[in-house]
């Protein structure tokens, strides 16, 4: 009977789309954990990626070793001439710490938005499919990593932490295209000059530049500032770097400007992150709080 | 023996797709590509024709599910895209010779749908705004290119693994 044959496969499209439709509403919804099914093939999927990613580092250790070594005299020469300064900030930093300690001792005021615990993490996966920039990292709710910590490098700030699993976590990258993932973010100027603040919103692909939008039209934004997080969006500590200002536009309608910021940390090559644990509470999730912010 | 190998080499496969990215170039002849190598899909593929059809079709269902969990977050794209071009294919060799050249023409076909439909879905669901044309020479032109060469290579042994498998299911 062909013809039944024809009926039943016709249902099992349909059923099969109905399915699809289904899963892809479920999973684009903002959760706030994942299912007991996901975190745990995660975690399975994520030990033996662990395993195979340790030969593959030293691989790759390698073969960046061997590059480097082209550039050893060139760079050793830069290198040099920073060091010179480095000596001189060293006593500048050591001294304004104390400082600092020491009028907040005055003022008796202990906590700041600047204080955060780092968690130490390494990738051990990435997405296959390069659509959306997703890492997979070997700390997970076990090691205190939770939902919408930032995650940096030595470099500055690449990204979020997106879900966790009891021994994995996976990291949203700065570059990917989430309407949700805003930061609040501060450009620093002069010493005298206060700080323009504005939120980071959106990537732009081709040139490969942060977005920094809401910025006063009447700011002075000039190229070669540099970025930090604020810390008023609720989620983040204050002063991670993020970035430098390339270029700067109006926006449409003149309300404001829009200034182009090139991330610190190379957004591609990670190997070693940290994840960052703000020391100040947070406000609660309702309304201000900048990750949860809708469009 | 190969019984036991096979959900090892899926697996193999399905992870170490993550880290070849990682040895794969970001600009070639200053322009900005992004590879894509489908080991696993070219596997499911190769396991569809020279092993057994449903059992490829539910490898296709099963990686899809663990590919939609683990790399993507968005259940649901892969779980149906793999088992379904798994079918399609089974259904197009019927009528064609399984020689070296019109399998790795059939693969690349297979890969191409699979980046158009991954590709109108994520545009659906707005996780890319990607145009269309840099989709074309961006994405599809490399991603094609890297899984030419990957076929070539992985093909025979795996049309060997897989012929001995079905040898193996028959015997018993």
């Amino acid at each position: 009977m062909p013809q039944f044959f024809l009926n039943k496969r016709l249902i099992i499209l349909l059923v099969s789309i109905i399915i699809l439709v289904a899963l892809i509403g479920f999973s684009l919804r903002d959760r706030e954990q994942l299912t007991w099914p996901e975190q745990f093939l995660k975690d399975t999927t994520g030990f033996v990626q662990q395993i195979l990613a340790v030969p593959t580092g030293y691989l790759t250790d390698f073969f960046e070793n061997v590059r480097g070594l082209l550039d050893t005299y060139e760079e050793n020469k830069e290198l040099k001439k920073r060091l010179d300064e480095l000596a001189r900030l060293e006593v500048e930093v050591q001294m304004l710490a104390k400082e600092n300690g020491e009028l907040r001792e005055i003022l008796d005021k202990k906590d700041s938005l600047r204080d955060f615990q780092s968690i130490q993490a390494t990738v051990i996966a990435r997405n296959a499919d390069r659509w959306e920039e997703l890492l997979i990292i070997n700390k997970g709710k076990t090691n205190g990593v939770e939902k919408n910590m930032a995650v940096i490098t030595a470099n500055g700030l690449i990204g979020k932490v997106k879900s966790t699993q009891q021994f994995t976590s996976t990291i949203q990258l700065l570059s990917s295209m989430d309407p949700t993932n805003r930061i609040s973010a501060e450009i620093l100027r002069g010493e005298d000059e206060e700080s323009i603040y504005g939120t980071i919103e959106g990537y732009d692909e081709k040139r490969g530049l942060l977005k920094l939008k809401r910025i006063p039209f009447d700011a002075k934004v000039k190229k070669g500032q540099k970025v930090v997080t604020s810390g008023m969006g609720g989620i983040f500590p204050a002063g991670l770097p993020i970035g430098e200002v390339v270029d700067v536009e109006p926006d449409e309608f003149g309300l404001n400007q829009t200034a182009y910021v090139k991330p610190g940390a190379n957004l591609y090559d990670i190997k070693n992150v940290i994840v960052v644990k703000r020391g100040m509470i947070k406000p609660d999730a309702g309304g201000n709080a900048e990750e949860e912010e809708e469009e | 023996m190969k019984k036991l190998l096979l959900p090892l080499l899926f697996l193999f496969l399905f992870v170490f797709e993550s880290i070849f990215i990682e040895f794969l170039p970001l600009k070639m002849f200053g322009n900005e590509v992004i590879f894509v190598p489908r080991l696993l899909l070219i596997a499911i593929l190769f396991f569809t024709i020279f092993g057994d059809v449903k059992q490829g079709i539910l490898t296709g269902f099963i990686m899809g599910l663990l590919f939609d969990v683990v790399y993507t977050g968005i259940l649901g794209i892969y779980l149906v895209l793999f088992p379904l071009i798994a079918f399609l294919v089974s259904k197009i060799m019927k009528a064609l010779q399984a020689n070296a050249v019109i399998l790795t023409f059939v693969s690349l076909v297979a890969i191409t749908l699979l980046e158009f439909a991954v590709y109108e879905m994520n545009y659906l669901i707005k996780i890319t705004n990607m145009e269309f044309s840099a989709f074309l020479e961006k994405r599809l032109l490399p991603t094609l290119i890297l899984n030419l060469l990957v076929t070539i290579i992985i093909g025979y042994p795996l049309k060997r693994f897989f012929e001995k498998y079905k040898k193996e299911i028959i015997k018993e």
